[in-house]
């Protein structure tokens, strides 16, 4: 292991540093800065001790670990800073610096390491979750991130998102594509023009099976090809969040590899995800691959045929059925949707095409609180921000809260009884699909009536007095 | 007793009687107070107080009076350009309203208005309204979405829209003096609670003291009702460009009769391309010159290509029944600014594909945005004064005004940005003087830049309004003498200790 990072990573990560000027916008829309008002867990302060901890250099000091470990990674800061500092290469370089470091205790290590492992290989998290089942419920109301895990194994969303018999597609699962050696798989109709990747997650692949179902459901009904990626095949994002840039940038590398073949060869033309974390990091995959230059253009190739389902939908044609006319969707921009893939008209749009009635939601800029993992390493401050997300969101009693990301939707589903559902499985649903558990009894409503045509016509002539 | 020691001491007095949450001496709280982006060293506060209420207001002034420690408010600190969140002398103690004092006390429905701490941002409102379905929406600005709406109104900021006019549409306040008393104005000042009158009439019994307490230093304002528009069915935003500098003139005569009838209803902005256009791009030539010299002729023209806008730009909104409704009055707007055969429309759809353009669609439909704060990367080194003059809505004096302002920035080797906000007979002309603070030379030169315009309309018979605290003793200067007995006569009788941010717009 490593005890630095390397010259030309903290070089950047101080370039990116020496951007901030300390306008303070950042300190206003940081989750954690307005949760406590602590200098030390805003943008600011968390820059000031990343400069520090890289001048000095060696271990960095406990309380320096305690404010960067306190950042959600959420990005708001990077939207509203006037100055473009880019946080995100601040945060994960100090993270990475830490992680080097070694100054964690060794138990704090193996357990981070543990969970990195578990949550980014699916027969790990498959296990995991079967036995948390198991748990009694009274585990999570343990202190710390044994009862952060707990609490969240018995989310409503989990069993909400799970998959179902029956539904994956209209039609059975088409054979493998020859010669792959992934395990990839295809659905679709024989003689669909368009092919896509499915990239369907390394937690979701197992927690959130119904949003990949949805997805393929929609893709299927628009007649799109199908291939799903190797089940669980993981981008790297969790990994460098938690500051493990080696073991993440070599699952980046992978994947990059696995994408750019089925690019080459033709197979598919683009990647299409439901998971807006993955999606985000894969934009950055240029940074995260520096030390791999033999991939820059393929990782290039990726970045750019990488589109979020909300994004590649608009393309489509998908007419509403009607069956979910009228449902009240409260949307939550989730942090990598709207400050990392700055995507925040796209969902709207399909939505208001669909026959949603869609509402926006107090305080959009603030996280959830999920964040990876962060819900379990610093479970307290997350179950704060879930919860006022969760109040915000359910205000007007909408029929559904939606988010384009799996993490946020279990995250408030355990502060609301409001069902929760990814985009996905709306636009799914308002195309043909089933409708997301706990809207089975939805009845659609009428919609407005056409807004009427006034007639009047403009003067011929125009003068300064002529406006009276 | 020393500085120092009167400020510990006053600091352990309000631990004791508030809390120990009320009060922070901590050297990264007190530097980051003390940051600002105007071409003078940082001003660092003795300490950061945060009542949580009126009445620990109160507790703070009575203990500021007894230790002799001079206080200086702030409600949210967003005031970029302005002092941001420090203080107008060094060793005051920021009194930090907006952490814990950020509550929407009521929102009117029937009669439009809410009531509203000092804490309480443009975005919390415009969530609130939201929250609520309300029938009413705010006036946002074009600045930060979480600076305070009473701490603008005080300040006699600007925003968006028919109600604009911000400290205009504040009525009833209530304030803690400097010498410690708590008054409500208007109708809330009748003896007893109930004051059904105290944000609906802004005229009461004897004189109107709002006023008294906007860009001043004689008490600390915690609570204000604000009026609040209906919300229209349909807003139209709308846009029109003009190519030349000197386009400047016809644009303000061409705006003068909208306003004056008010057939349109919001105010109308007229931008120069870069103090749009720098929200969305950095100067492309601040490298070639080390930032020495404004941005060639030839650069304006290739970034207005660019972006398919002239050198000054107008925008605005109706207000109606529907888009079908508004379009007679599109129409006549558009005969209107095209008429001469110099400026172009914009439609809608156009505009909507123009990034910078966008911050008129968002503001002038009550939707509050940080996208015009985005021009402060338009130089390196996180450097901007705000100047803030003005003119009679007259074409021949904008004109001048502009060709002798652009002249000076550019001598000072900064970029000429101006936004005209448009009334029936006045606009106030705010520049944007964006440099690099880390380059001493750029920073003497965009303080010399700043004084030189101000002097300079000053010399035509123009002051300024909101101003930045590194220059409010200065425009206090300009000011006649008599004019400045008077306020420092009312800061003695209100505030007789001078605890209240002494120096403030120059009154201590």
């Amino acid at each position: 292991m490593p005890k630095t990072i390397t010259i030309h990573r903290e070089q950047a990560v101080g370039a990116a540093i020496d951007k901030c000027v300390h306008f303070g916008f950042c300190t206003a829309v940081c989750p954690t800065y307005v949760l406590d008002a602590e200098e030390n867990d805003s943008p600011r302060g968390r820059i000031a001790l990343a400069k520090e901890m890289l001048a000095a250099g060696g271990k960095p000091k406990a309380a320096t670990i305690l404010h960067l470990d306190r950042c959600l990674s959420c990005l708001s800061c990077e939207t509203t800073c006037a100055a473009n500092v880019p946080y995100r290469e601040i945060i994960d370089g100090a993270r990475e610096y830490i992680e080097a470091s070694g100054a964690r205790p060794w138990t704090q290590q193996a357990f981070r390491t543990m969970l990195a492992k578990t949550l980014t290989t699916p027969r790990l998290l498959s296990m995991a979750n079967g036995l948390a089942r198991l748990m009694p419920r009274s585990m999570a109301n343990l202190p710390g991130p044994i009862g952060a895990l707990a609490a969240l194994s018995t989310a409503p969303a989990v069993a909400a998102l799970r998959a179902r018999e029956g539904w994956e597609s209209a039609a059975p699962l088409a054979a493998e594509i020859g010669g792959s050696s992934t395990g990839a798989s295809k659905t679709g109709e024989a003689n669909s023009i368009r092919r896509v990747g499915l990239l369907n997650g390394c937690v979701q692949s197992v927690l959130g099976g119904e949003i990949n179902a949805a997805a393929l459901r929609l893709l299927e009904r628009a007649g799109i090809a199908v291939v799903e990626l190797d089940k669980g095949q993981c981008c790297g994002a969790l990994e460098l969040h938690m500051g493990k840039r080696r073991s993440g940038a070599k699952k980046s590398a992978d994947l990059v590899r696995e994408v750019s073949r089925l690019l080459s060869t033709g197979e598919i033309e683009a990647i299409v995800t439901t998971t807006s974390g993955c999606n985000s990091v894969i934009q950055h995959f240029d940074e995260v691959l520096a030390d791999n230059p033999e991939l820059s253009a393929e990782a290039a190739k990726m970045k750019a045929a990488t589109h979020d389902i909300a994004v590649f939908a608009l393309e489509l044609d998908l007419p509403a059925t009607g069956a979910a006319d009228g449902a009240c969707v409260s949307y939550h921009d989730a942090c990598s949707m709207t400050h990392g893939l700055k995507l925040t008209r796209q969902p709207r749009q399909l939505f208001k095409q669909l026959n949603f009635d869609q509402r926006n939601i107090a305080e959009a800029h603030l996280c959830c609180g999920s964040a990876g993992v962060y819900n379990i390493l610093q479970p307290d401050i997350s179950a704060r921000l879930g919860k006022r997300k969760a109040d915000n969101a359910s205000v007007g009693d909408p029929d559904v809260i939606a988010a384009g990301n799996l993490g946020c939707l279990v995250q408030i589903s355990r502060f609301t009884p409001i069902p929760v559902a990814h985009t996905v499985q709306l636009l799914d649903w308002a195309t043909g699909g089933p409708p997301p558990r706990g809207l089975e009894g939805f009845q659609p409503r009428p919609l407005p009536e056409p807004e009427p045509v006034f007639e009047a016509e403009a003067p011929a002539q125009e003068s300064e007095e002529a406006f009276w | 007793m020393s500085v120092h020691e009167s400020i510990e001491a006053f600091a352990r007095a309000v631990a004791d009687e508030l809390g120990p949450e009320a009060v922070s001496l901590s050297h990264e709280v007190i530097d980051r107070y003390g940051e600002h982006t105007l071409p003078a060293p940082d001003t660092k506060p003795g300490a950061v107080v945060y009542p949580d209420s009126t009445q620990a207001v109160q507790t703070l002034v009575r203990l500021a009076n007894r230790f002799k420690v001079p206080l200086f408010p702030i409600s949210n600190g967003q005031n970029i350009g302005l002092g941001t969140r420090s203080p107008v002398r060094a060793g005051q103690v920021v009194v930090d309203l907006g952490r814990r004092m950020n509550k929407i006390l009521e929102v009117n429905e029937k009669l439009g208005y809410c009531v509203i701490e000092p804490g309480v941002s443009f975005q919390a409102l415009y969530d609130e309204l939201r929250n609520r379905d309300s029938k009413l929406m705010m006036s946002p600005t074009a600045g930060p979405v979480q600076g305070s709406v009473l701490a603008n109104a005080l300040d006699k900021g600007g925003g968006c829209g028919a109600y604009a006019d911000h400290f205009g549409m504040s009525c009833g306040l209530e304030i803690v003096l400097g010498n410690g008393e708590i008054i409500r104005t208007g109708d809330g000042a009748l003896a007893g609670d109930q004051h059904p009158n105290w944000h609906v009439s802004k005229y009461s019994f004897g004189p109107f003291l709002d006023g008294l307490f906007s860009q001043s230093n004689f008490g600390i304002v915690t609570r204000m009702g604000v009026w609040l528009m209906p919300k229209p069915p349909h807003i139209e935003p709308f846009f029109f460009t003009f190519e030349e500098d000197d386009s400047l003139g016809e644009v303000i005569d061409l705006i003068r009769p909208l306003k004056q009838s008010n057939f349109v209803p919001t105010l109308i902005r007229a931008n120069n391309e870069l103090y749009l256009l720098s929200s969305g791009e950095t100067n492309p030539e601040y490298a070639a010159s080390a930032g020495k010299r404004t941005l060639s002729d030839e650069g304006r023209r290739a970034l207005r290509k660019k972006h398919g806008i002239g050198a000054w730009t107008v925008s605005g909104a109706f207000y109606g029944a529907s888009q079908a409704a508004l379009a007679p009055n599109i129409e006549r707007l558009r005969r209107h600014f095209t008429a001469s055969g110099t400026g172009r429309w914009i439609p809608l759809d156009e505009a909507e594909q123009i990034g910078p353009l966008h911050i008129a669609i968002s503001s002038n439909t009550g939707v509050p945005t940080n996208n015009e704060l985005k021009m402060l990367s338009w130089r390196p080194g996180g450097g901007i004064i705000w100047l803030s003059t003005g003119l009679p809505m007259l074409g021949d004096m904008a004109a001048q005004f502009q060709r002798e302002a652009r002249r000076i920035c550019e001598s000072n080797g900064l970029e000429y940005m101006l936004s005209n906000v448009c009334g029936p007979r006045f606009a106030r002309g705010i520049h944007s003087l964006i440099y690099n603070r880390e380059d001493a030379d750029e920073a003497r030169r965009a303080d010399a830049c700043y004084r030189q315009l101000a002097d300079f309309y000053a010399s035509h018979g123009v002051f300024v309004g909101r101003a930045p605290t590194l220059y409010q003793g200065f425009h206090h200067d300009q000011r006649m003498s008599e004019l400045n007995d008077a306020c420092r006569a009312i800061k003695q009788a209100l505030d007789p200790n001078g605890v209240i941010a002494p120096g403030k717009y120059g009154i201590a």
